[in-house]
């Protein structure tokens, strides 16, 4: 049996590039998916609950909560694997160097906003995964929502993915070959759009944090109840 | 006529060998006339150095006017110098000013070992060629000119392709010293023309696993090397090198390193025992 061409993806340049590429826009789908989900928390707890219900009961939730795990496995493998050869291989030593326009902010700090969304992501694990569940997953994220302290980290997260993926989304498809004189500059928009959408995560939290949530309703003396 | 001369400091890399440490050093450069090119300055300064006896500064060039690809220096950290998509030899001197003090440094990527002061080895670009880079015809009278038809757009994409010099700026300004658009181009120009069509598969893999033996870095889609890049080399020469490859390697039927079935010869006679 020919294994070399499945080889290939680990051991040559493009091979790497091009898993970590694809886990990437798998990923970047994902976060859509789970912003639409966020969403539903507008439409109240039982709607939400009900939802969220309906997701755990599914017997294959728990497989693609594996395939996500594995997404982010060979997406991190192969980003740190191909930083540290560009670490190595860098032109370095140069006594004055200036950028000629290619760089944006977001593709130089690629490195530091993949660090800050992992560091974000083991917090949110141990926030909202790994914790008892029986108070309703409404309470549960609406209760973190009216802390100070976990919005301002939240929007720190949100603010890394927006870097992350603007150049993150456009990158992963010219690595995958995907460049074209109509649709490159599409893609290009796309990315940043699918980027910017993820301030609409902090736009949530911030609502639930002003208590819009209980104004729009009349009911802010639910709160001193609670 | 020498009212417009004026003088520079030059802060330039002298090294006197691959593994001997390196240093920047200043000279004077005295009446330079504004229509002098950057390497014609260079020269007067080698003259001045000769006369004084000492070692001349060691710099590549060969056509001076921006189509061989042997200059490559990099100016006041500018690749090739501050001339947008130009060799350092088109640079001119009208392009500085009385007192100016000018830093030239030779292209400091790992896999091109300076030689000597500014000039720096860039063979592993010749072993990536080498690894594909070219098309196997059968020798014989010239084929007729349009016997094979290819559209002009085509024409017109391989030769921009085509236009690559192989001067290593891209390599030198890439924030991790890839040479992606480089092999993006060398693959791009044959496979978009049906000459390049029957090898592409074998190319594509061949020079990619040639390149990464060399110590380049990995693409990371900044496009840097596009900004500096003396023949306007698109980047979408790199997404066709990663198109070429992914394809090649996932779905083409042979192995690149087998040898071809048409240079397999059969012998007529079986070897007797």
């Amino acid at each position: 049996m020919n294994t070399l061409f499945l080889k290939r993806l680990i051991t040559t340049s493009i091979g790497r590039k091009a898993l970590m590429a694809a886990s990437g826009l798998l990923l970047g789908l994902f976060m859509l998916v789970h912003l639409a989900e966020n969403l539903l928390l507008f439409k109240g707890e039982v709607f939400y609950n009900t939802y969220v219900d309906f997701l755990l009961s599914n017997p294959l939730t728990i497989f693609l909560e594996f395939g996500l795990l594995g997404l982010f496995i060979v997406h991190i493998t192969m980003g740190v694997w191909v930083r540290i050869e560009d670490f190595i291989n860098a032109p370095r030593g140069y006594e004055a160097r200036k950028w000629q326009g290619g760089r944006t902010i977001g593709s130089s700090t690629m490195l530091y906003t993949a660090a800050a969304i992992l560091a974000y992501l083991a917090y949110h694990m141990l926030t909202f995964r790994f914790v008892d569940h029986s108070i309703g997953f409404y309470q549960m994220i609406t209760s973190a929502f009216r802390s100070k302290m976990f919005v301002a980290v939240y929007i720190g997260g949100a603010l890394a993915l927006v870097l992350h993926l603007s150049h993150g989304m456009q990158s992963a498809f010219q690595t995958l070959g995907v460049n074209h004189p109509k649709y490159t500059p599409l893609i290009k928009l796309g990315g940043w759009l699918v980027a910017l959408a993820m301030m609409i995560f902090a736009f949530i939290s911030v609502y639930y944090l002003l208590n819009l949530d209980l104004k729009a309703c009349g009911t802010s003396e639910m709160l001193v109840i609670r | 006529m020498t009212n417009n001369h004026f003088d520079v400091t030059i802060r330039v890399w002298r090294q006197n060998g691959p593994d001997e440490p390196g240093r920047m050093v200043a000279y004077k450069v005295k009446d330079i006339s504004p229509d002098m090119s950057f390497l014609e300055m260079i020269d007067v300064l080698n003259e001045d150095l000769i006369k004084k006896n000492e070692q001349p500064i060691t710099v590549e060039s060969d056509c001076r006017e921006g189509i061989c690809g042997c200059c490559g220096l990099v100016v006041n950290g500018e690749v090739h110098g501050p001339d947008e998509h130009s060799t350092v030899c088109q640079l001119h001197m009208r392009r500085f000013k009385e007192g100016d003090v000018i830093t030239v440094e030779p292209w400091r990527v790992k896999s091109f070992p300076i030689i000597k002061d500014l000039a720096v080895d860039r063979s592993a670009l010749d072993r990536i060629i080498q690894a594909g880079g070219y098309i196997s015809v059968n020798t014989g009278a010239a084929p007729d000119a349009n016997a094979i038809p290819v559209d002009k757009e085509t024409a017109e994409e391989a030769m921009d392709s085509a236009a690559c010099i192989g001067c290593g700026a891209c390599v030198a300004a890439c924030p991790n010293g890839a040479a992606m658009l480089f092999t993006g181009a060398k693959v791009s120009q044959l496979a978009l023309l049906p000459q390049g069509k029957p090898e592409r598969e074998r190319r594509a893999i061949c020079m990619l696993e040639a390149m990464d033996k060399e110590s380049f870095g990995n693409c990371s889609n900044e496009y840097e090397c596009e900004a500096v890049c003396p023949k306007e080399v698109k980047v979408s020469n790199i997404a066709r090198l990663n198109r070429e490859f992914l394809l090649a390697n996932l779905l083409g039927k042979t192995e690149p390193n087998a040898p071809a079935k048409h240079l397999i010869s059969t012998p007529d006679v079986p070897e007797e025992d």
